[in-house]
Protein backbone atom coordinates (compact mmCIF):
# COMPACT_ATOMS: atom_id res chain seq x y z
CA UNK A 1 0.00 0.00 0.00
CA UNK A 2 1.60 3.36 -0.70
CA UNK A 3 1.57 5.20 2.21
CA UNK A 4 3.26 8.69 0.64
CA UNK A 5 0.25 10.34 1.58
CA UNK A 6 0.82 10.75 5.04
CA UNK A 7 3.85 12.29 4.79
CA UNK A 8 2.46 15.52 2.95
CA UNK A 9 1.91 18.32 5.05
CA UNK A 10 -1.72 18.98 5.13
CA UNK A 11 -0.85 21.92 7.40
CA UNK A 12 0.45 24.20 5.10
CA UNK A 13 -2.69 24.60 3.18
CA UNK A 14 -4.51 25.51 6.65
CA UNK A 15 -4.97 28.99 6.93
CA UNK A 16 -5.14 28.85 10.52
CA UNK A 17 -2.82 26.21 11.71
CA UNK A 18 -2.29 25.16 15.64
CA UNK A 19 1.43 26.53 16.70
CA UNK A 20 3.06 24.13 19.06
CA UNK A 21 3.94 26.99 20.99
CA UNK A 22 0.42 27.37 21.88
CA UNK A 23 0.48 24.31 23.62
CA UNK A 24 2.46 24.84 26.73
CA UNK A 25 3.45 27.96 28.36
CA UNK A 26 6.99 28.45 27.31
CA UNK A 27 9.76 29.47 30.09
CA UNK A 28 10.16 32.71 30.70
CA UNK A 29 13.74 33.24 30.99
CA UNK A 30 15.91 34.73 28.15
CA UNK A 31 18.29 31.58 26.73
CA UNK A 32 21.08 32.86 27.51
CA UNK A 33 20.20 33.03 31.00
CA UNK A 34 18.70 29.51 30.99
CA UNK A 35 22.62 28.80 29.68
CA UNK A 36 24.25 30.41 32.04
CA UNK A 37 21.60 28.76 34.62
CA UNK A 38 22.74 25.32 33.19
CA UNK A 39 26.39 25.93 33.77
CA UNK A 40 25.82 27.08 37.33
CA UNK A 41 24.01 24.08 38.03
CA UNK A 42 27.34 21.30 37.04
CA UNK A 43 29.60 23.39 39.71
CA UNK A 44 27.17 22.94 42.42
CA UNK A 45 25.72 19.80 41.39
CA UNK A 46 29.95 18.15 41.45
CA UNK A 47 30.40 20.01 44.61
CA UNK A 48 27.00 17.92 46.47
CA UNK A 49 28.24 15.08 44.86
CA UNK A 50 31.77 14.99 46.34
CA UNK A 51 29.51 14.82 49.84
CA UNK A 52 28.09 12.32 48.80
CA UNK A 53 24.57 14.13 48.59
CA UNK A 54 23.14 12.51 45.30
CA UNK A 55 19.09 13.33 46.25
CA UNK A 56 20.12 16.87 46.64
CA UNK A 57 22.21 16.51 43.03
CA UNK A 58 19.75 15.08 41.51
CA UNK A 59 17.15 17.65 42.68
CA UNK A 60 19.52 20.59 41.41
CA UNK A 61 19.48 19.34 38.09
CA UNK A 62 15.85 18.82 37.55
CA UNK A 63 14.92 22.25 39.18
CA UNK A 64 14.10 24.51 36.60
CA UNK A 65 15.07 22.60 33.78
CA UNK A 66 15.71 23.87 30.18
CA UNK A 67 12.83 23.57 27.86
CA UNK A 68 11.27 24.66 24.57
CA UNK A 69 13.22 26.04 21.68
CA UNK A 70 16.23 27.81 21.44
CA UNK A 71 18.12 26.44 24.59
CA UNK A 72 19.48 23.32 22.68
CA UNK A 73 22.79 23.82 24.23
CA UNK A 74 21.32 24.16 27.70
CA UNK A 75 19.47 20.88 27.64
CA UNK A 76 22.22 19.29 26.30
CA UNK A 77 24.43 20.15 29.54
CA UNK A 78 21.85 19.40 31.67
CA UNK A 79 21.10 16.19 30.61
CA UNK A 80 24.99 15.09 30.55
CA UNK A 81 25.58 16.77 34.33
CA UNK A 82 22.16 14.41 35.52
CA UNK A 83 23.93 11.22 33.33
CA UNK A 84 27.20 11.76 35.27
CA UNK A 85 25.08 11.64 38.85
CA UNK A 86 23.20 8.75 37.19
CA UNK A 87 26.38 7.05 36.00
CA UNK A 88 28.10 7.43 39.63
CA UNK A 89 25.23 6.19 41.49
CA UNK A 90 24.98 2.92 43.21
CA UNK A 91 22.20 0.14 41.80
CA UNK A 92 21.26 -0.48 45.44
CA UNK A 93 20.82 2.90 45.86
CA UNK A 94 18.65 4.00 43.38
CA UNK A 95 15.10 2.81 44.46
CA UNK A 96 15.71 5.25 47.94
CA UNK A 97 16.49 7.97 45.98
CA UNK A 98 13.87 7.90 43.38
CA UNK A 99 11.36 7.82 45.87
CA UNK A 100 12.32 10.68 47.83
CA UNK A 101 12.15 12.73 44.59
CA UNK A 102 8.64 14.65 44.14
CA UNK A 103 6.04 13.90 41.42
CA UNK A 104 7.25 16.50 39.00
CA UNK A 105 11.05 15.77 39.86
CA UNK A 106 9.95 12.03 38.99
CA UNK A 107 8.79 13.14 36.02
CA UNK A 108 11.32 15.22 34.92
CA UNK A 109 13.52 12.04 35.77
CA UNK A 110 11.69 9.71 32.86
CA UNK A 111 12.14 12.26 30.61
CA UNK A 112 15.15 12.67 30.84
CA UNK A 113 15.85 9.26 30.44
CA UNK A 114 14.21 8.66 27.41
CA UNK A 115 15.91 11.58 26.06
CA UNK A 116 19.13 9.38 27.03
CA UNK A 117 17.92 6.47 25.63
CA UNK A 118 17.00 8.27 22.14
CA UNK A 119 20.33 9.60 21.53
CA UNK A 120 22.50 8.20 18.78
CA UNK A 121 25.36 6.35 20.44
CA UNK A 122 23.89 6.77 24.35
CA UNK A 123 22.45 3.23 23.83
CA UNK A 124 26.13 1.60 24.31
CA UNK A 125 27.59 3.91 26.74
CA UNK A 126 24.92 4.18 29.23
CA UNK A 127 21.95 2.46 27.75
CA UNK A 128 22.13 -0.06 31.11
CA UNK A 129 22.48 2.28 33.06
CA UNK A 130 19.51 4.27 31.98
CA UNK A 131 17.39 0.97 31.81
CA UNK A 132 18.07 0.33 35.51
CA UNK A 133 17.08 3.76 36.71
CA UNK A 134 13.96 3.42 34.26
CA UNK A 135 13.14 0.28 35.71
CA UNK A 136 13.36 1.66 39.42
CA UNK A 137 11.59 4.94 38.46
CA UNK A 138 8.49 3.25 36.61
CA UNK A 139 8.13 0.71 39.78
CA UNK A 140 7.65 3.24 42.22
CA UNK A 141 6.24 6.10 39.78
CA UNK A 142 3.90 3.87 37.74
CA UNK A 143 2.86 3.99 33.83
CA UNK A 144 1.50 7.59 34.54
CA UNK A 145 5.13 9.00 34.93
CA UNK A 146 5.66 6.87 31.35
CA UNK A 147 2.74 8.62 29.79
CA UNK A 148 3.06 12.03 31.37
CA UNK A 149 7.10 11.82 29.98
CA UNK A 150 5.69 11.00 26.35
CA UNK A 151 2.78 13.36 26.49
CA UNK A 152 4.23 16.68 28.06
CA UNK A 153 5.35 19.10 25.41
CA UNK A 154 7.84 20.81 28.00
CA UNK A 155 10.44 18.93 25.93
CA UNK A 156 14.00 18.79 28.19
CA UNK B 1 -23.19 -3.10 48.35
CA UNK B 2 -23.60 -5.68 45.18
CA UNK B 3 -21.18 -6.91 43.20
CA UNK B 4 -20.77 -5.23 39.45
CA UNK B 5 -23.63 -6.77 37.03
CA UNK B 6 -22.21 -7.52 33.34
CA UNK B 7 -25.15 -6.89 31.33
CA UNK B 8 -25.56 -9.98 29.15
CA UNK B 9 -26.00 -8.70 25.81
CA UNK B 10 -25.76 -10.30 22.71
CA UNK B 11 -23.45 -9.05 20.70
CA UNK B 12 -20.41 -10.55 21.59
CA UNK B 13 -16.96 -9.05 22.22
CA UNK B 14 -17.22 -6.43 19.69
CA UNK B 15 -16.24 -2.94 21.22
CA UNK B 16 -19.03 -0.91 22.47
CA UNK B 17 -18.09 2.54 21.54
CA UNK B 18 -21.04 4.46 23.28
CA UNK B 19 -23.60 3.79 25.10
CA UNK B 20 -26.99 5.39 26.43
CA UNK B 21 -29.59 4.20 28.44
CA UNK B 22 -33.34 5.28 28.38
CA UNK B 23 -35.17 6.72 31.43
CA UNK B 24 -36.31 3.56 33.21
CA UNK B 25 -32.84 1.66 32.14
CA UNK B 26 -35.18 -0.82 30.21
CA UNK B 27 -33.19 0.01 26.95
CA UNK B 28 -29.63 0.88 26.02
CA UNK B 29 -28.32 2.27 22.49
CA UNK B 30 -25.17 1.57 21.98
CA UNK B 31 -22.82 2.35 18.91
CA UNK B 32 -21.01 -1.35 18.08
CA UNK B 33 -18.05 0.34 16.71
CA UNK B 34 -20.02 0.72 13.36
CA UNK B 35 -21.99 3.41 11.77
CA UNK B 36 -25.46 1.77 13.34
CA UNK B 37 -27.04 2.09 16.64
CA UNK B 38 -27.92 -0.96 18.22
CA UNK B 39 -31.02 -0.68 20.96
CA UNK B 40 -31.13 -3.60 23.28
CA UNK B 41 -33.85 -4.47 25.37
CA UNK B 42 -33.93 -6.24 28.45
CA UNK B 43 -35.98 -9.52 28.57
CA UNK B 44 -36.43 -10.88 31.87
CA UNK B 45 -32.80 -11.61 32.91
CA UNK B 46 -31.66 -11.80 29.22
CA UNK B 47 -31.36 -8.79 26.66
CA UNK B 48 -32.55 -8.84 23.34
CA UNK B 49 -31.68 -6.99 19.73
CA UNK B 50 -34.42 -5.04 19.01
CA UNK B 51 -34.56 -1.97 16.21
CA UNK B 52 -31.21 -0.69 14.63
CA UNK B 53 -30.62 3.00 13.78
CA UNK B 54 -29.18 3.25 10.16
CA UNK B 55 -28.39 6.53 8.71
CA UNK B 56 -24.98 7.35 9.64
CA UNK B 57 -22.53 6.19 7.34
CA UNK B 58 -19.62 6.42 9.27
CA UNK B 59 -18.59 5.64 12.73
CA UNK B 60 -20.96 6.48 15.43
CA UNK B 61 -18.85 8.60 17.86
CA UNK B 62 -21.12 9.65 20.90
CA UNK B 63 -24.99 8.60 21.94
CA UNK B 64 -27.26 10.31 24.42
CA UNK B 65 -30.63 9.09 25.18
CA UNK B 66 -33.16 12.06 26.67
CA UNK B 67 -34.99 10.81 29.54
CA UNK B 68 -37.89 13.08 29.45
CA UNK B 69 -38.55 13.71 25.97
CA UNK B 70 -37.66 10.09 24.82
CA UNK B 71 -35.82 11.38 21.90
CA UNK B 72 -32.11 9.79 21.08
CA UNK B 73 -29.17 12.35 19.80
CA UNK B 74 -26.43 10.65 17.64
CA UNK B 75 -23.31 12.29 16.38
CA UNK B 76 -20.90 10.46 13.85
CA UNK B 77 -17.48 11.16 11.94
CA UNK B 78 -19.79 11.44 8.89
CA UNK B 79 -20.20 15.40 10.23
CA UNK B 80 -23.58 14.51 11.00
CA UNK B 81 -25.96 14.24 13.88
CA UNK B 82 -29.69 12.63 14.04
CA UNK B 83 -32.15 13.38 16.54
CA UNK B 84 -34.32 10.22 16.80
CA UNK B 85 -37.89 9.94 18.04
CA UNK B 86 -40.66 7.23 18.51
CA UNK B 87 -43.16 8.00 15.30
CA UNK B 88 -45.86 5.70 14.37
CA UNK B 89 -44.98 4.20 10.94
CA UNK B 90 -47.98 5.13 8.41
CA UNK B 91 -47.65 2.04 7.03
CA UNK B 92 -47.80 -0.70 9.46
CA UNK B 93 -49.09 1.31 12.51
CA UNK B 94 -45.96 0.17 15.45
CA UNK B 95 -44.14 2.86 16.64
CA UNK B 96 -40.22 3.38 14.73
CA UNK B 97 -37.42 5.53 15.40
CA UNK B 98 -37.77 8.10 13.02
CA UNK B 99 -34.41 10.49 12.08
CA UNK B 100 -34.05 14.16 11.81
CA UNK B 101 -31.29 15.58 9.86
CA UNK B 102 -29.38 18.29 11.91
CA UNK B 103 -27.68 21.10 10.25
CA UNK B 104 -24.79 21.41 11.92
CA UNK B 105 -22.37 23.45 9.32
CA UNK B 106 -19.09 21.40 10.57
CA UNK B 107 -16.97 20.19 8.09
CA UNK B 108 -14.96 17.74 10.63
CA UNK B 109 -15.93 14.79 12.44
CA UNK B 110 -18.51 15.21 14.94
CA UNK B 111 -17.22 13.69 18.01
CA UNK B 112 -19.61 14.23 20.95
CA UNK B 113 -23.20 15.07 21.82
CA UNK B 114 -24.93 15.69 24.96
CA UNK B 115 -28.97 17.27 25.42
CA UNK B 116 -29.46 20.13 28.00
CA UNK B 117 -30.61 19.63 31.30
CA UNK B 118 -33.90 20.80 29.99
CA UNK B 119 -33.61 18.48 26.64
CA UNK B 120 -34.81 21.67 24.83
CA UNK B 121 -31.03 22.35 23.62
CA UNK B 122 -28.34 19.47 22.96
CA UNK B 123 -24.07 20.19 22.24
CA UNK B 124 -21.99 18.66 19.32
CA UNK B 125 -18.21 18.78 19.27
CA UNK B 126 -16.88 18.35 16.44
CA UNK B 127 -13.20 18.02 14.53
CA UNK B 128 -13.62 21.37 13.11
CA UNK B 129 -12.68 23.40 16.00
CA UNK B 130 -16.22 24.05 17.07
CA UNK B 131 -19.10 23.13 19.16
CA UNK B 132 -22.36 23.70 17.54
CA UNK B 133 -25.26 24.26 19.78
CA UNK B 134 -28.31 23.10 18.42
CA UNK B 135 -32.08 23.84 19.11
CA UNK B 136 -35.20 23.39 17.56
CA UNK B 137 -36.87 25.69 14.92
CA UNK B 138 -40.16 25.21 14.90
CA UNK B 139 -41.37 27.36 11.84
CA UNK B 140 -38.61 25.23 9.86
CA UNK B 141 -39.30 22.27 12.16
CA UNK B 142 -36.00 21.33 12.47
CA UNK B 143 -32.68 21.82 14.22
CA UNK B 144 -30.47 24.52 13.66
CA UNK B 145 -26.98 24.59 15.08
CA UNK B 146 -24.92 27.54 16.36
CA UNK B 147 -21.72 27.37 16.46
CA UNK B 148 -18.93 27.86 19.13
CA UNK B 149 -15.81 28.72 17.94
CA UNK B 150 -13.20 30.67 19.56
CA UNK B 151 -10.86 30.09 21.03
CA UNK B 152 -10.92 26.32 20.30
CA UNK B 153 -7.90 25.73 18.73
CA UNK B 154 -8.66 21.91 18.17
CA UNK B 155 -10.87 18.97 17.79
CA UNK B 156 -13.04 19.44 20.72
CA UNK B 157 -13.65 15.62 22.28
CA UNK B 158 -15.65 16.25 25.28
CA UNK B 159 -18.93 18.22 26.66
CA UNK B 160 -20.68 18.39 29.80
CA UNK B 161 -24.03 20.68 30.61
CA UNK B 162 -24.04 22.71 33.36
CA UNK B 163 -27.20 22.10 35.69
CA UNK B 164 -28.66 26.16 34.47
CA UNK B 165 -29.08 24.96 30.42
CA UNK B 166 -26.57 27.32 29.80
CA UNK B 167 -22.94 26.65 30.41
CA UNK B 168 -20.82 24.27 28.44
CA UNK B 169 -17.88 22.66 29.69
CA UNK B 170 -15.66 21.48 26.90
CA UNK B 171 -12.34 19.00 26.82
CA UNK B 172 -9.97 19.83 23.67
CA UNK B 173 -6.85 18.09 21.87
CA UNK B 174 -6.02 21.66 22.14
CA UNK B 175 -5.09 20.20 26.04
CA UNK B 176 -7.50 23.02 27.33
CA UNK B 177 -10.65 22.41 29.06
CA UNK B 178 -12.85 25.64 29.07
CA UNK B 179 -16.18 26.66 30.49
CA UNK B 180 -18.19 28.47 27.55
CA UNK B 181 -21.67 30.07 27.71
CA UNK B 182 -24.26 28.38 25.01
CA UNK B 183 -27.05 30.68 25.51
CA UNK B 184 -29.72 30.79 22.95
CA UNK B 185 -32.05 33.69 22.99
CA UNK B 186 -34.96 31.79 22.38
CA UNK B 187 -35.06 29.18 24.28
CA UNK B 188 -32.94 30.10 27.43
CA UNK B 189 -34.36 32.40 30.05
CA UNK B 190 -31.65 34.47 31.39
CA UNK B 191 -29.52 32.68 33.97
CA UNK B 192 -29.10 33.33 37.68
CA UNK B 193 -25.37 34.61 38.18
CA UNK B 194 -23.20 31.86 39.04
CA UNK B 195 -19.58 31.10 40.09
CA UNK B 196 -18.60 31.56 36.57
CA UNK B 197 -20.31 34.63 35.60
CA UNK B 198 -23.01 36.78 35.85
CA UNK B 199 -23.57 38.10 32.15
CA UNK B 200 -23.10 35.62 30.20
CA UNK B 201 -24.20 36.15 26.37
CA UNK B 202 -23.50 33.33 23.87
CA UNK B 203 -19.79 32.03 23.17
CA UNK B 204 -18.38 34.04 26.44
CA UNK B 205 -15.19 32.35 27.89
CA UNK B 206 -15.67 31.77 31.55
CA UNK B 207 -12.75 30.05 32.31
CA UNK B 208 -9.72 28.09 30.36
CA UNK B 209 -7.87 25.22 31.92
CA UNK B 210 -4.42 23.14 31.43
CA UNK B 211 -3.19 21.02 33.46
CA UNK B 212 0.45 21.31 34.41
CA UNK B 213 2.02 18.46 31.66
CA UNK B 214 -0.25 19.27 29.14
CA UNK B 215 -2.19 16.74 27.23
CA UNK B 216 -5.61 16.50 24.98
CA UNK B 217 -8.82 16.90 27.70
CA UNK B 218 -10.25 13.66 27.28
CA UNK B 219 -13.19 14.50 29.57
CA UNK B 220 -15.16 17.25 31.62
CA UNK B 221 -17.82 17.09 33.98
CA UNK B 222 -19.65 20.05 35.96
CA UNK B 223 -20.13 19.04 39.95
CA UNK B 224 -23.62 18.32 40.96
CA UNK B 225 -24.23 22.20 41.91
CA UNK B 226 -22.48 23.66 38.68
CA UNK B 227 -19.91 25.07 41.02
CA UNK B 228 -16.86 22.96 40.46
CA UNK B 229 -15.37 21.43 36.91
CA UNK B 230 -13.21 18.39 36.93
CA UNK B 231 -11.33 17.13 33.43
CA UNK B 232 -9.09 14.18 33.02
CA UNK B 233 -6.50 14.42 30.32
CA UNK B 234 -3.78 12.39 28.40
CA UNK B 235 -1.21 12.94 31.08
CA UNK B 236 -2.94 10.79 33.44
CA UNK B 237 -3.88 13.35 35.50
CA UNK B 238 -7.41 14.49 36.81
CA UNK B 239 -7.80 18.00 37.55
CA UNK B 240 -11.06 19.43 39.77
CA UNK B 241 -10.94 23.59 39.13
CA UNK B 242 -12.75 25.46 42.01
CA UNK B 243 -13.37 29.11 39.98
CA UNK B 244 -14.99 30.52 42.83
CA UNK B 245 -11.92 30.32 45.46
CA UNK B 246 -9.35 32.56 44.51
CA UNK B 247 -7.72 32.81 41.11
CA UNK B 248 -7.88 29.63 39.21
CA UNK B 249 -7.22 27.20 42.10
CA UNK B 250 -6.59 23.86 40.73
CA UNK B 251 -6.17 20.58 42.47
CA UNK B 252 -4.19 18.07 40.37
CA UNK B 253 -3.80 14.56 40.92
CA UNK B 254 -1.16 12.38 38.63
CA UNK B 255 -1.69 9.50 38.89
CA UNK B 256 0.46 6.11 38.31
CA UNK B 257 -1.78 4.69 36.02
CA UNK B 258 -2.68 5.13 32.82
CA UNK B 259 -4.59 7.99 31.23
CA UNK B 260 -8.30 8.44 32.23
CA UNK B 261 -10.87 8.92 29.25
CA UNK B 262 -14.28 9.66 30.85
CA UNK B 263 -15.69 11.08 34.40
CA UNK B 264 -19.14 11.42 35.91
CA UNK B 265 -19.72 12.80 39.14
CA UNK B 266 -21.44 10.76 41.24
CA UNK B 267 -22.21 13.22 44.91
CA UNK B 268 -20.48 16.87 45.41
CA UNK B 269 -17.53 15.16 47.34
CA UNK B 270 -17.04 12.16 44.57
CA UNK B 271 -15.68 11.44 41.30
CA UNK B 272 -15.67 7.74 39.30
CA UNK B 273 -13.32 8.06 36.04
CA UNK B 274 -12.22 5.41 34.18
CA UNK B 275 -10.39 4.96 30.84
CA UNK B 276 -6.97 2.93 29.40
CA UNK B 277 -6.19 1.45 32.65
CA UNK B 278 -9.80 -1.03 32.42
CA UNK B 279 -11.24 0.22 35.93
CA UNK B 280 -13.38 2.67 37.47
CA UNK B 281 -11.37 4.65 39.93
CA UNK B 282 -13.19 6.29 42.43
CA UNK B 283 -11.99 10.00 43.50
CA UNK B 284 -13.09 11.63 47.05
CA UNK B 285 -12.52 15.22 48.20
CA UNK B 286 -13.54 18.69 48.50
CA UNK B 287 -12.10 22.31 48.39
CA UNK B 288 -9.05 21.62 50.92
CA UNK B 289 -7.99 18.59 48.32
CA UNK B 290 -8.70 15.80 46.07
CA UNK B 291 -7.45 11.95 46.56
CA UNK B 292 -7.95 8.71 44.61
CA UNK B 293 -9.75 6.65 46.95
CA UNK B 294 -9.61 3.30 44.92
CA UNK B 295 -11.74 1.65 42.49
CA UNK B 296 -14.58 -0.16 41.63
CA UNK B 297 -12.76 -3.22 41.30
CA UNK B 298 -11.92 -5.46 43.17
CA UNK B 299 -9.50 -7.22 40.57
CA UNK B 300 -10.15 -10.29 41.49
CA UNK B 301 -10.86 -11.01 37.63
CA UNK B 302 -7.82 -13.47 37.07
CA UNK B 303 -8.40 -15.29 33.87
CA UNK B 304 -12.24 -15.15 33.97
CA UNK B 305 -12.09 -18.05 31.48
CA UNK B 306 -15.78 -17.12 30.48
CA UNK B 307 -14.26 -14.32 28.31
CA UNK B 308 -12.57 -16.45 26.72
CA UNK B 309 -11.75 -13.86 23.91
CA UNK B 310 -11.86 -14.87 21.00
CA UNK B 311 -8.55 -16.85 21.52
CA UNK B 312 -7.44 -17.56 17.89
CA UNK B 313 -7.42 -14.20 16.51
CA UNK B 314 -4.53 -12.07 16.01
CA UNK B 315 -2.74 -15.69 17.33
CA UNK B 316 -2.62 -17.43 13.66
CA UNK B 317 -0.34 -15.51 12.04
CA UNK B 318 2.35 -16.19 14.60
CA UNK B 319 1.76 -19.92 14.64
CA UNK B 320 1.81 -20.02 10.48
CA UNK B 321 5.01 -18.17 10.77
CA UNK B 322 6.72 -20.41 13.33
CA UNK B 323 5.74 -23.71 11.50
CA UNK B 324 6.68 -22.19 7.97
CA UNK B 325 10.50 -20.99 9.51
CA UNK B 326 11.00 -19.90 12.28
CA UNK B 327 12.42 -16.57 11.42
CA UNK B 328 15.11 -14.91 13.79
CA UNK B 329 13.43 -12.87 16.96
CA UNK B 330 9.76 -13.31 14.97
CA UNK B 331 9.42 -16.75 16.03
CA UNK B 332 10.66 -15.93 20.19
CA UNK B 333 9.10 -16.89 22.69
CA UNK B 334 9.23 -13.06 24.26
CA UNK B 335 8.31 -11.57 20.93
CA UNK B 336 4.84 -13.28 20.84
CA UNK B 337 4.42 -12.58 24.62
CA UNK B 338 4.91 -8.92 23.93
CA UNK B 339 2.75 -9.36 20.75
CA UNK B 340 -0.07 -11.09 22.21
CA UNK B 341 0.27 -8.49 25.03
CA UNK B 342 0.19 -5.29 23.02
CA UNK B 343 -2.71 -6.84 20.66
CA UNK B 344 -5.29 -8.69 22.97
CA UNK B 345 -4.15 -7.59 26.09
CA UNK B 346 -2.65 -11.50 26.78
CA UNK B 347 0.27 -13.08 28.31
CA UNK B 348 0.29 -16.50 28.20
CA UNK B 349 0.27 -17.58 24.91
CA UNK B 350 4.51 -18.03 24.95
CA UNK B 351 4.31 -21.89 24.10
CA UNK B 352 1.60 -22.15 21.87
CA UNK B 353 3.41 -21.20 18.31
CA UNK B 354 5.07 -24.28 18.62
CA UNK B 355 2.22 -26.25 17.21
CA UNK B 356 3.12 -28.64 15.11
CA UNK B 357 2.56 -27.64 11.53
CA UNK B 358 1.22 -24.62 11.86
CA UNK B 359 -0.94 -24.34 8.67
CA UNK B 360 -3.54 -23.36 10.29
CA UNK B 361 -2.63 -20.87 12.79
CA UNK B 362 -4.92 -21.19 15.75
CA UNK B 363 -2.29 -22.27 18.06
CA UNK B 364 -4.36 -23.88 21.33
CA UNK B 365 -7.11 -21.12 21.82
CA UNK B 366 -8.63 -22.95 24.41
CA UNK B 367 -6.15 -24.04 26.74
CA UNK B 368 -4.63 -20.11 26.68
CA UNK B 369 -6.76 -17.73 27.12
CA UNK B 370 -5.98 -16.63 30.40
CA UNK B 371 -6.44 -13.11 31.01
CA UNK B 372 -3.07 -11.33 31.85
CA UNK B 373 -5.31 -8.44 33.76
CA UNK B 374 -7.24 -8.59 36.89
CA UNK B 375 -9.81 -5.86 36.06
CA UNK B 376 -13.19 -7.08 34.98
CA UNK B 377 -13.26 -5.19 31.47
CA UNK B 378 -10.59 -6.29 29.70
CA UNK B 379 -9.80 -3.56 27.75
CA UNK B 380 -10.32 0.19 27.60
CA UNK B 381 -13.17 1.58 29.12
CA UNK B 382 -15.31 4.18 26.90
CA UNK B 383 -17.94 5.75 28.62
CA UNK B 384 -18.57 5.86 32.27
CA UNK B 385 -22.71 7.29 32.80
CA UNK B 386 -25.11 7.72 35.49
CA UNK B 387 -27.47 4.39 35.74
CA UNK B 388 -29.56 4.86 39.17
CA UNK B 389 -29.83 7.76 41.31
CA UNK B 390 -30.24 11.14 41.00
CA UNK B 391 -27.40 14.62 40.57
CA UNK B 392 -25.42 14.43 44.00
CA UNK B 393 -26.40 11.16 44.95
CA UNK B 394 -26.38 8.86 42.29
CA UNK B 395 -25.70 5.08 43.67
CA UNK B 396 -24.93 3.28 40.25
CA UNK B 397 -22.96 3.94 36.85
CA UNK B 398 -22.08 1.74 34.38
CA UNK B 399 -19.39 1.44 32.13
CA UNK B 400 -18.80 0.20 28.25
CA UNK B 401 -16.08 -0.94 27.03
CA UNK B 402 -13.38 -2.06 24.03
CA UNK B 403 -13.70 -5.37 25.10
CA UNK B 404 -17.97 -5.17 24.25
CA UNK B 405 -18.79 -5.69 28.13
CA UNK B 406 -21.28 -2.92 29.55
CA UNK B 407 -21.23 -3.31 33.31
CA UNK B 408 -23.50 -1.71 35.95
CA UNK B 409 -21.05 -0.78 39.09
CA UNK B 410 -22.67 0.05 42.84
CA UNK B 411 -20.39 3.05 43.84
CA UNK B 412 -20.68 2.06 47.54
CA UNK B 413 -18.50 -0.89 46.84
CA UNK B 414 -15.25 0.61 47.16
CA UNK B 415 -12.01 -1.69 47.12
CA UNK B 416 -8.74 0.00 48.34
CA UNK B 417 -5.93 0.54 45.62
CA UNK B 418 -3.36 -2.15 45.11
CA UNK B 419 -0.10 -3.26 48.01
CA UNK B 420 1.91 -1.00 45.61
CA UNK B 421 0.62 1.78 47.64
CA UNK B 422 1.36 4.07 44.91
CA UNK B 423 -1.58 5.97 44.64
CA UNK B 424 -4.16 7.58 46.70
CA UNK B 425 -1.48 10.61 46.85
CA UNK B 426 -3.15 14.05 47.30
CA UNK B 427 -3.65 16.34 44.85
CA UNK B 428 -0.81 19.04 44.60
CA UNK B 429 -2.37 22.43 44.48
CA UNK B 430 -1.33 24.55 41.96
CA UNK B 431 -2.26 28.06 41.10
CA UNK B 432 -1.86 29.80 37.61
Amino acid sequence: MDVNFRKIDIDQYDEDVLQEEELYEADPRDPAQVLNDAKAKVGAVRNALSKGDTVGAINLVLDGTPVGPNVEEAKNLNLQTLTSILNSTKASEIPAIVRSLSQDAQDTLMKYLYKGMALPGWGEVSGSVLLGWHEKLTEVAGTGCIVRAMTDRRTV
Amino acid sequence: MAAPQVLPLPHGQIPITSHAFNADRSQVAVSLNSNDVTIFHRQGQEWAAGETLSEHDKLITSIDWAPNSNRIVTSSQDRNAYVWSLTPDPQTGTTIWKPTLVLLRINRAATFVRWSPNEDKFAVASGARAIAICSFDPEGDWWVSRLLKKPIRSTVLSLDWHPNNVLLAAGSADMKARVLSAYIKDVDKRPAPTVWGEKLPFNTICGEYTSPSGGWVHSVGFSPSGDVLAFTSHDSTISIVYPAHGPNAIHTIKLTHLPLVTLTWTREDEIIAAGHDCQPFVFRGGEAGWELAGTLDDNKHAGGGSTGVGGGRGFGAAGAGAGASPVGRLSSAAFTTFRNADTRGFASMASSPTSPGGSGGLPSAGGGGESEIFTLHQNTITEVRVYEGVPGDVRKVSTSGVDGKLVVWDVANVSPLGAAGLSGKLGGMHIR
